[in-house]
């Protein structure tokens, strides 16, 4: 945690030696607005301040007709909007040193801006403009959708991203099956007419919720009450998701092989959902000392007892509002790759029977709090309060989670 | 009343005389409009760029049709000539946004 901290130096003649001032980062506060809008504020006397507004528009909210708009929409943050030109945007986040982003999930869509304490107010202009009021000029998003296919390019350099699509494809029919990258055959296709819809079904107040770090609480407020009302009611609700499970391989020829095998889990926020992060952290989720050989995790001794390859093998958890997977995901050699699995496998059967020990489970506590306080992430905290305003209850239930 | 009636008659001398400039100059004989006849600069183009599909083909038609004619020396008849008031100026305002987003970056690279 920063902290600000005033020190006047002391003055040769007279003796006054003024304290110094600590100012330690106050409490989280927390406003639900009557249209359901969620407004959570800290102020941590940083010098930066950061704001994020998280909307419950992720792919999973996409239909069969327009796969991919959640994608496109991710990359049109910084196209025209009605109050501000393309040009603008990015000139005035650039001369303030500001950043504006944008992450989507599965569940979400979340616009961050970040930049020093006083330019806020600008940066809070342009993201209100681009979540509230985009264009879409025809012309823009049409020069946008080459980047679709660069963007995708780029995150499927990583097999994982393969992987983890496959299997949400291949775990639920509807919903969180939905891809989180454009399927090919819709790049060059998407509309404006769809990115509109898109926005005016999901983009409600009643699904966002707007987050700040470092700013004034009732600043957010005001901020919220006359921009963020534009769209009232729920929108359109997703379907719900589904698990159904199933197989699916794709062949190519990488010599690495990527699996993962993985059954439901839990939903976010529920008291189950604790329990399968701590046993992911007991089962190994990453190694604690980089490019060590993670003597750690329960899996990787398994596996390593199974084979002499090189392999690595982690506990896979993923938690949504309605649904879940939890299982392990395993990179080994193509001659080892049934070894390691096999091992992997039967080494969580092996805890799901209940050998674990008290001591084993402090520690994958331990890990999981100290996994939280490495990621030097600032985004980490706001990740967090929104998982907790995500399931809003009228109590504060991030205190819970360390239980 | 005797200023009003005086602007009123001129505005509508003034509409004449612009009626008839546009038939001296001619290019409504060929059916073209005036923005089909405007120099393609930078800002021009990129106007053109950005019109939607059915009125960029009805540009190029036009265009085409008037190519034709010039090149067999005739113009089209009487009836077919594009009045004034039927032309539209459909480049406008395109044109207007793209001239000013030159000139909202020509002030931010001044600063």
């Amino acid at each position: 945690r920063r902290f600000y901290s005033l020190k006047v130096a002391p003055k040769i003649k007279t003796s006054t030696v003024k304290a110094a001032v600590q100012l330690y980062p106050e409490e989280l506060q927390l406003t639900k607005l009557p249209n359901g809008l969620v407004i959570a504020s800290m102020e941590n006397y940083a010098p930066a301040s950061r704001i994020g507004l998280f909307i419950k528009a992720g792919s999973r909210y996409e239909d069969a007709t327009n796969f991919g708009t959640s994608h496109l929409l991710r990359l049109a943050s910084n196209l025209t909007t009605k109050g501000a030109s393309s040009f603008k945007i990015t000139r005035g986040t650039e001369a303030v040193g500001g950043k504006l982003s944008v992450t989507g999930t599965r569940e979400n869509m979340a616009y961050t801006a970040d930049c020093l304490r006083d330019d806020i107010d600008i940066l809070m202009e342009y993201l209100l403009n681009v979540t509230t009021a985009p264009e879409f000029r025809r012309w823009e998003v049409a020069d946008l959708q080459s980047q679709l296919k660069i963007d995708k390019e780029v995150a499927f350099q990583n097999p994982q991203t393969g992987v983890i699509e496959n299997l949400h494809a291949v775990a639920y029919r509807n919903a969180l099956s939905n891809p989180l990258y454009c399927p090919d055959y819709k790049i060059g296709k998407i509309t404006p007419e769809e990115l509109h819809y898109y926005i005016q079904n999901n983009f409600t107040s009643a699904r966002m919720a707007l987050v700040g770090i470092g700013v004034d609480h009732t600043i957010l407020k005001q901020v919220a009450e006359q921009f963020l009302n534009m769209r009232g009611g729920l929108g359109m609700s997703g379907a719900k998701a589904q698990y159904y499970g199933g197989e699916i391989r794709v062949q190519n020829g990488d010599s690495l092989v990527h699996a993962a095998i993985v059954a439901e889990g839990a939903t976010s926020g529920s008291a189950e959902a604790n329990a399968f992060s701590i046993l992911q952290h007991v089962l190994g989720a990453g190694p604690h000392v980089k490019r060590g050989s993670n003597v750690t995790s329960l899996l990787c001794q398994a596996v390593a007892k199974g084979t002499n390859q090189p392999f690595d093998v982690s506990a896979f958890n993923a938690n949504y509002s309605d649904s879940g997977l939890f299982g392990i995901y395993a990179i080994s050699q193509a001659a080892a790759a049934g070894d390691v699995i096999k091992a992997a496998y039967n080494q969580v059967k092996a805890v799901a029977q209940g050998t674990l020990s008290e001591a084993d489970v402090t520690a994958a506590k331990q890990q999981k709090s100290l996994f939280l306080a490495r990621s030097q992430w600032q985004q980490v905290e706001i990740w967090s309060i929104l998982h907790s305003l995500m399931t809003y209850n009228n109590e504060a239930p991030i205190k819970e989670e360390n239980k | 009343m005797a200023t009003r009636a005086s602007t009123v008659a001129s505005s509508k001398w003034l509409k004449s005389l612009r009626k008839w400039y546009y038939n001296a100059a001619g290019f409504n004989k060929l059916g073209l409009m005036r923005d089909d006849t405007l120099y393609e600069d930078e800002d021009v183009k990129e106007a053109i760029r950005r019109l939607p599909e059915n009125v960029y083909n009805d540009r190029m038609f036009r265009i085409k049709r008037a190519l034709d004619l010039s090149m067999r020396q005739q113009i089209l008849p009487k009836n077919q000539w594009t009045k004034y008031e039927e032309d539209k100026l459909y480049l406008q305002p395109y044109l207007k946004e793209v001239i000013r987003e030159r000139k909202e970056r020509e002030e931010w690279n001044k600063k």
